[in-house]
């Protein structure tokens, strides 16, 4: 028994230090400067919203939505709410529409907010029109 | 499948059905150019391909045109992928920067003219084929003759091959007017926009190609002088490549020009505690956070780090 815990004291000696040398909150401290990269992404995605916000802003928009029976501001609360990624991918699409106010464009970016406002409300639960959204547990 | 990819899924499909309409043509007689005038770049190195290898001799014309010796065959292992018999745009776009180039795309199809005018060769892609039978190539344009309605290429096994505009612009447009433009840190494309400009110098950065990236850094801001990300990123590129004097020095200018960008603060601070000066270093990042923005929870991270110093 002695024999034991004279070999055990020297192992758990280490065993603890070792302990301490993992678990004590080290940090390796990198740089954490901000590159162009970043200022650029930040620069892009706060574009995208403000077009968008523009895009929805416009008056044969607002019509036809309120055609549609859609309140425009939840609409617009609606789109701000959207990640970076989502608003990004919106605004591309709107913007590779030909532009001036043409009938068609209006359609189609109508169409594209409806969409977009019912999938967000459908992933968040508050509506069931989309079969394949996988609901947000309450 | 996520809320996002059904999302990312369905916003395709809208533009694959919204994407029938696009009108296209080049408008190639815009009145702010000399419709005259016939450009023809006699500087760009010709490699004929060999077999379907158009795009690693597409790439070596351009690269060794900005001043890289490379031959095609030097090219190919890092472009050419065998089983597609072929070279995918991003293949190309990545080697131009593995050698230390800066990877301009066309932003429009109209660019050419004014790129080619300026002395730049431009790579385009073009399905010679039809949509339904694609025959996919790279060719180089090295000069234009709009009087005569024709475009000059180094194409295939055909140096200064002349072919019509009408002819290049339907298999060019089947690309959706793909070009690329491939330059040293130097030479600014002649249509260039600052923040397409900025990002593709970024990614060299990312690449850690620093030396490079802050050639294009500096060749940005003495077009964008009073360019934010163009500052900043030749500041990290000093830093990065160990200049810290120089950086520093920089940073503190930056403060002076930008004084209501608390990223330039933040950066100056990160370079001060490198340098040993924790009292500075805090100061400046207290700046930053105290200007705020949509960075400030980095800034706020830095002086956490400072404070661990």
């Amino acid at each position: 028994m002695r024999k034991v815990r004279s070999t055990a004291k020297p192992v758990s000696f280490f065993l603890a230090i070792l302990m301490i040398v993992i678990f004590t909150p080290y940090q390796v401290v990198l740089a954490k400067m901000v590159t162009a990269e970043t200022l650029l992404d930040a620069g892009r995605v706060s574009d995208a919203r403000a077009y968008v916000h523009s895009v929805l802003s416009r008056e044969d928009v607002k019509a036809a939505l309120v055609a549609k029976g859609i309140d425009v501001r939840e609409a617009m609360m609606r789109t701000n709410a959207l990640s970076d990624a989502e608003i990004l991918a919106i605004a591309d699409r709107m913007e590779s529409l030909p532009a001036g106010g043409s009938t068609g464009e209006t359609i189609i970016i109508v169409s594209l907010i409806v969409f977009v406002v019912l999938l967000v409300t459908d992933i968040m639960g508050y509506t069931d029109i989309f079969p394949f959204v996988k609901k947000k547990q309450a | 499948m996520s809320g996002l990819g059904w999302f990312l899924l369905i916003l395709a499909l809208c533009s694959a059905i919204a994407g029938c309409g696009r009108s296209t043509g080049i408008n190639w007689s815009s009145p702010s150019r000399d419709l005259e005038k016939s450009y023809l770049l006699n500087d760009i190195p010709f490699f004929p391909q060999v077999e379907s290898q158009c795009g690693p001799a597409a790439l070596a014309m351009a690269l060794v045109w900005s001043g890289v010796p490379v031959s095609p065959d030097d090219l190919a292992s890092e472009v050419f992928t065998p089983s597609r018999k072929g070279s995918l745009q991003s293949a190309m776009i990545g080697a131009a920067r593995r050698h230390d180039r800066i990877a301009y795309g066309l932003s429009e199809p109209e660019a050419l003219i004014d790129e080619v005018a300026a002395g730049n060769p431009v790579i385009v892609l073009q399905n010679l084929g039809l949509s339904w039978y694609q025959v996919w190539h790279y060719a180089v344009v090295i000069g234009l003759d709009l009087a005569k309605g024709n475009v000059i290429l180094h194409s295939g096994t055909t140096p200064h091959k002349e072919i019509s505009l009408t002819v290049f612009e339907r298999t060019w447009a089947r690309s959706d007017y793909w070009g690329l433009l491939v330059l040293p840190p130097h030479r600014l494309p002649a249509n260039a926009k600052e923040k397409e400009y900025l990002l593709a110098v970024s990614h060299l950065e990312r690449l850690g190609r620093w030396d490079i990236a802050a050639d294009g850094y500096t060749t940005a801001l003495s077009r964008w002088p009073d360019s934010l990300p163009a500052a900043v990123g030749l500041g990290v590129c000093l830093y990065r490549r160990g200049d810290l004097a120089a950086a520093e020095a920089h940073f503190r200018d930056a403060t002076v020009k930008f004084p209501h960008e608390g990223v330039v603060y933040n950066n100056l601070a990160q370079v001060l505690i490198d340098r040993g000066n924790k009292a500075e270093a805090r100061q400046a990042v207290l700046t930053a956070i105290e200007i705020g923005g949509p960075l400030k929870a980095d800034y706020e991270r830095t002086l956490e780090e400072i404070q661990n110093r």
